[in-house]
């Protein structure tokens, strides 16, 4: 039985890794810490399968584990942002895909994000995600009002930041 | 062009794909320990149970000490009692600290999540608190009957004039304020760094709400 329980949890996990990348992507400026925080946040989605239900999707579910996991539990948080080391990690752009303009601006972007606190990182990810302000506020425990209203003010800061 | 629209478009489709894992190099993973928040609260708050019950019962395996306790004027009545109480007290947080590990739930929101944590962190703190308050009274006391029952120190204290006696308790007092001062210190640290980035984002999130 629990051979069984290992085995679909490390099949689901195979399939959603993407989504633990990403909070990973967000939250870490290395590949050490990357690799560090995937092992946490795999620890506890395992610890906490036997109860997933089912009722809710399986990448619902890995969102709020993964967040919770990368904003409240994991403990050895890299503060420092390694501006150079982030570029070459982060944002592996073909040069083809994007016009330079383009290509800069999201670079800048990607920098502009990496400099909110915590919860805005949380709150920019699960919008980036395609979340709605319902599933928003409820994975962060905050009104969905609450949530629409910080998103903004998230817009603004980042308009801040790339325009000082 | 919104600029979080942008980067959404390419979040979603342009982002490079991480080295995908294969299934064999998740298994390993699984067996891994946490280094989480809640392991090392647990750990800590275990510590914390062992150390102070050690601080408790261990004297009392000490025959010297046990002999001291029979000559000396303490009330025995007051002595069980006080026995008794910290016997109560101790199982009353361990139960306590178990029902607050139970509700802590990866599975919660943020905010829950959170304050669940913290107040885990809480129980620990009533109860190092409750322990630092007991060490100070017993300090206080065991100086006052040593007073009484140490032939030696009774002799001193009958030399000393009313300004000597108001000094000794004076330091004795001072004294067992620094010590407690300096183990709350300690614990004031401990869990100042442990509890620092989970505070600053959980005050984050209550600011949201307001």
């Amino acid at each position: 039985m629990n051979k069984q329980l290992e085995h679909s949890f490390v099949e689901l996990l195979e399939t959603h890794q993407n989504i633990v990348h990403k909070v990973c992507r967000l939250y870490t400026n290395n590949y050490d810490a990357h690799n560090d925080l995937f092992q946490e946040i795999t620890i506890q989605l395992w610890k906490a399968y036997p109860k997933f239900r089912g009722d809710a999707k399986f990448s619902t579910w890995m969102y709020r584990v993964g967040l919770n996991t990368a904003i409240t539990l994991y403990r050895k948080s890299k503060r420092t942002i390694n501006t150079t080391e982030f570029d070459t990690v982060q944002f592996k752009i073909k040069a083809d895909e994007y016009d330079d303009t383009e290509e800069q601006q999201l670079k800048l972007l990607y920098s502009a994000v990496h400099e909110l606190n915590d919860i805005e990182k949380a709150l920019v990810f699960l919008y980036l995600e395609d979340k709605n302000y319902k599933e928003i506020s409820e994975t962060m425990g905050i009104s969905e009002v609450n949530a629409r209203v910080k998103m903004n003010r998230v817009k603004t800061k980042l308009r801040t930041i790339l325009n000082p | 062009m919104d600029e979080l629209e942008l980067l959404k478009k390419h979040w979603q489709a342009k982002m490079p794909e991480e080295k995908q894992l294969k299934s064999q190099d998740l298994y390993p993973m699984l067996l891994k320990k946490s280094s989480s928040i809640v392991k090392t609260l647990f750990y800590i708050s275990i510590a914390e149970l062992v150390f102070w019950i050690a601080i408790t019962f261990l004297p009392k395996l000490s025959s010297a000490y046990n002999a001291q306790v029979e000559n000396s004027t303490i009330n025995p009545i007051l002595l069980t009692s006080l026995t008794v109480l910290s016997f109560a007290v101790i199982i009353l947080f361990i139960y306590l600290l178990y029902k607050a590990y139970k509700s802590i739930s990866v599975t919660d929101n943020a905010k829950k999540l959170m304050e669940s944590i913290i107040n885990t962190r809480k129980v620990i703190k009533y109860y190092v608190g409750y322990n630092l308050i007991m060490a100070f009274i017993s300090m206080l006391l065991g100086s006052y009957y040593a007073t009484k029952t140490d032939p030696k120190f009774g002799e001193l204290m009958t030399k000393l004039d009313t300004g000597g006696k108001i000094g000794v308790a004076v330091a004795v007092l001072v004294l067992t304020l620094v010590f407690v001062g300096i183990i709350w210190l300690f614990y004031k640290l401990l869990y100042g760094i442990l509890m620092k980035r989970l505070n600053r984002n959980y005050k984050e999130l209550k600011k949201l709400d307001v």
